[in-house]
């Protein structure tokens, strides 16, 4: 976190005037405008990275910052910008000259092809070294040998893709992006499914990068990440321009007010349940044939159980196989004293499970249905399949989820596409979809994963207020802060075995984070 | 900022006001309607023998075979699959139809109610079984059966023709009711009744909920397996009754008919807008896609133009269609018209 550049940097006030101290930033955007309809996504935002410079981009769901990053990365043409790149106005809305320019993507989706080698995804959609045999593939090994030991990657360039664990796949998507001369990689939260490790390691190689006079543009929502990391922050609110500070200057606290304005209030404390001794949920020697290792646990009415550890240590398998996802699952599972382990998530939603999953847009929602049939569509697939739904009482269901759940942008719009809502309320549609079934046992995996501050405060209420409701409420997340948060209690599981079992007020994360990485 | 089709803002959210007009408003076949209407009203002033009674019963009885299978295929395509299969399972409705008529002797109405559960069994439990049940590729299953059924068909029926002669069926392929022809109206009960089935019931809101993430839908509780079996059956089902057309308007059973069936079909859906890869459209554009091609075929025959022209503009079409749902999907539309909306010519970009 040095800061030798720092009199270098161009300082921009909020009413767009820049000083330019010295030289000028590497990569300057100023008066960017983008306008979808009536909506304005960025309003007169800008952006200025130094060379070598990690810099955040910091916003709520909704403020800008992803298209702000898809006009960098030329996959949209802004209404209006002026973008220079090392003093060179950037081609706009054409990716391949972003690209080619020096402006590099990773994003969360990797776009890696699954079945090459990594060295055939590094060398991907470049011109090959050919022999008059054909392709030469020790060259292209050794090319992309060289861009991994750049990256202190130890990482054998012959390895298919498919078998690398995700943060490997990121690095990958990191060398290709560096072997195309990048001059500014954008990481889009890289972080959102990768485990504190793996992080670790990620940040290793943005550092290196750095020491290469690579500049990274680093979008995360996780706070301790920015802090650790960058040495500049741009904050976006609205798609305007908040505030561009060293990051140095800031802490959480006042990252998050710039973030959020003054909407926030101080962080609730978890309210504890008071039942003591029932028993709602019992599981009972759950085993799922290389995931799960003999788990038991038991959950009181009310009560909010976490499940801690690293990514693959068994969390999201657990839940799954109580919902019946897994085919092979054995054990027991008791709901209210009745045997409730099934292998079909139809039969698990009759006995009263749950299961909000962790990826919204591959598994929680419908993207090209509307947020009425998304909200519906659990609580009805029982009903008898040619009835003709209801509508009148959909309208007034979708009226009081959106009131209740406090979804932003839906209100008298149920007939609406669902994926015109942001990240955080479209969330809060998957949740009020489950909450339609009236479950006695939910489980939640991630469930904000993706989702910016306000929303998740948001969300955790909701969470407080299904305690009332008296079903077993399971939460696996891989933020250790939001199971403190939100849980009476936290097991923590590493290789598909809980290995620890604490109550709230013993919990910490340093604590959890010693028994998931298997140091008990 | 959410970069989906939100924005496309208030003049269609003042839309949302009125429910019934919004599934035609925000419809994907309103660009070929349009063409549509434009060649309808061209033939009837180009042409003195298009725009008669006579021409357009004939031309609506020649498209109604097209018509019934296609309506079944958007079921496959809403699901997110294809059934390569109608040609054959048309063809094989045919034969067993002569076959139960002629040498069975059962009488012409429970023939065709055989047949059509024939077709439907044939469509549920061999290509919606394997597909749905089993978990296998649509592609590679309807294909399959394509060519199976396709041998059973020349095998069984020795590749030759047989007359069926029933004065029942001619009344049903030559009259008229009301001055409507019945094949005519036969397309129009089917219309009616899968719009009902897609926009009104649980069922059809699976369809489109499989089709869009079978993932999500199977998470939700929806039976994806069973809704893929009745999807598949819906699709025999039509191509049966594709066949008993067939069967009425030849007044024979052959082995050659529905072999081309599966592309002016796939055509007709998706000229009409339903997505390829399932989850959006439906069977008015469907309706509009057969009539398109109808009207094309017809209005150039009595223009005396060449009809292969009809497979030049056909294609052309097609693949327009297919451009313009891509567009669509990458939400290009939205940026280009922010770009046609600005009046002042400011640059693009700084830097061209």
């Amino acid at each position: 976190m040095n800061d030798q550049g720092g009199d270098q940097r161009v300082h921009a006030q909020i009413d767009g005037t820049a000083t330019i101290e010295s030289v000028p930033p590497l990569l300057a955007a100023e008066n960017v405008f983008k306008h979808y309809g009536g909506v304005h996504a960025l309003h007169d935002a800008a952006l200025h990275v130094g060379v070598g410079e990690v810099h955040g981009l910091i916003g709520e769901n909704g403020s800008g910052k992803s298209t702000f990053l898809k006009i960098l990365s030329g996959q949209i043409l802004p209404d209006q910008a002026e973008i220079t790149l090392d003093g060179e106005p950037l081609p706009l809305g054409k990716p391949t000259l972003s690209l080619a320019s020096g402006i590099a993507t990773v994003t969360q989706e990797t776009t890696l092809v699954p079945d090459l080698s990594v060295a055939e995804n590094i060398v991907l959609g470049r011109r090959a070294v050919r022999r008059w045999w054909g392709l030469d593939r020790r060259a292209s090994r050794k090319r992309a040998a060289e861009v991994l030991d750049r990256l202190d990657l130890h990482v054998d360039p012959r390895t298919i893709v498919n078998r690398l664990r995700p943060d490997e796949k990121q690095m990958v998507e990191i060398a290709r992006a560096i072997s195309m001369d990048a001059k500014v990689l954008i990481l889009d939260e890289p972080t959102s499914s990768l485990t504190d490790e793996e992080v670790a390691a990620l940040f290793g190689v943005v550092k290196s990068l750095k020491a290469h006079g690579v500049s990274t543009i680093f979008v995360s929502h996780r706070m301790k990440e920015v802090f650790e990391i960058t040495d500049r922050v741009t904050v976006l609110r609205d798609g305007k321009l908040v505030a561009e500070r060293d990051t140095a200057e800031l802490d959480s606290a006042g990252l998050i007010e710039l973030m959020v304005g003054n909407k926030l209030e101080e962080k609730t404390p978890p309210t504890l349940s008071t039942t003591s001794g029932e028993v709602k949920l019992k599981v009972d020697h759950l085993v799922v044939p290389g995931m799960v290792q003999d788990v038991s646990f038991e959950v009181g009415p009310g009560e909010i159980v976490g499940f801690a550890g690293l990514i693959g240590a068994g969390r999201s398998e657990l839940l799954k196989a109580i919902f019946g996802l897994h085919p092979t699952a054995e054990g027991r599972v008791e709901l209210d004293g009745a045997e409730v382990l099934s292998h079909n998530p139809r039969h698990a939603m009759r006995n009263g499970i749950a299961l909000v999953p962790a990826d919204r847009k591959e598994q929680g929602l419908i993207l090209e249905m509307s947020i009425k049939e998304n909200l519906v569509m659990a609580h009805t697939a029982r009903s008898w399949r040619l009835g003709r739904p209801p509508r009148r009482r959909e309208a007034k269901e979708v009226a009081q989820a959106v009131e209740s759940f406090r979804v932003a942008g839906a209100k008298g719009r149920g007939g609406a596409s669902i994926g015109s809502l942001s990240g955080g309320n479209q969330q809060k549609i998957v949740l009020a979809k489950w909450l339609a079934t009236s479950p006695q046992a939910i489980l939640l995996d991630e469930p904000t994963r993706g989702v910016d501050v306000g929303a998740k405060e948001e969300i955790y209420g909701l969470l407080d207020d299904l305690r009332s409701s008296g079903s077993a409420i399971l939460v696996s997340s891989s933020e250790t802060p939001e199971l403190i948060r939100l849980c009476d209690r936290i097991f923590v599981m590493f290789r598909g075995r809980i290995v620890a079992s604490m109550a709230n007020e013993n919990a910490s994360e340093s604590a959890i984070a010693n028994y998931a990485t298997g140091n008990n | 900022m959410t970069n989906d089709r939100s924005d496309v803002s208030t003049a269609r959210s003042r839309q949302l006001a009125f429910n019934g007009l919004k599934s035609f408003t925000d419809a994907s076949f309103l660009g070929v309607l349009l063409i549509l209407i434009v060649m309808f009203v061209y033939f009837s002033v180009s042409s003195s023998s298009f725009l008669t009674s006579a021409n357009i019963n004939s031309m609506l009885t020649g498209v109604s075979i097209l018509f019934v299978v296609s309506i079944g295929m958007t079921f496959a395509m809403l699901s997110g699959g294809i059934d390569l299969s109608v040609g054959s399972i048309l063809a094989l409705s045919c034969i067993l139809f002569g076959k139960l008529a002629n040498q069975a002797g059962i009488p012409i109405g429970l023939v065709i109610v055989l047949t059509l559960v024939a077709g439907a069994m044939i469509g549920g439990f061999l290509n919606g079984g394997l597909i749905g049940k089993i978990g296998l590729s649509f592609l590679v299953v309807t294909l399959g059966s394509n060519i199976l059924l396709r041998g059973v068909v020349n095998l069984w029926s020795n590749t030759k023709t047989e007359q069926i002669i029933s004065p029942f069926l001619e009344g049903f392929a030559f009259n008229k009711f009301l001055a409507v022809p019945y094949p005519v109206w036969v397309m129009i009960v089917v219309l009616a009744l899968s719009l009902y089935v897609l926009r009104s019931t649980y069922f059809g809101r699976d369809v489109y909920a499989v089709g869009g993430n079978a993932d999500a839908a199977r998470l939700s509780g929806i039976n994806v397996g069973r809704t893929i079996m009745i999807v598949y059956a819906i699709t025999g089902l039509l191509s049966a009754l594709g066949g008993v057309i067939t069967v009425s308007r030849v007044g024979a059973a052959s082995p050659l008919v529905g072999e081309t069936l599966i592309f002016e079909a796939t055509a007709a859906v998706l000229i009409g807008g339903t997505s390829f890869k399932g989850g959006a459209g439906g069977v008015t554009g469907t309706a509009v896609g057969v009539l398109f091609l109808g009207v094309l075929q017809n209005g150039l025959a009595v223009s005396g133009v060449q009809t292969f022209w009809q497979q030049v503009v056909t294609g052309t079409i097609l693949i327009l269609a297919v451009l313009i749902e891509k567009f669509r999907s990458e939400e290009r539309i939205s940026s280009s018209l922010s770009r046609f909306r600005r009046t002042t010519p400011d640059p693009v970009s700084p830097a061209s």
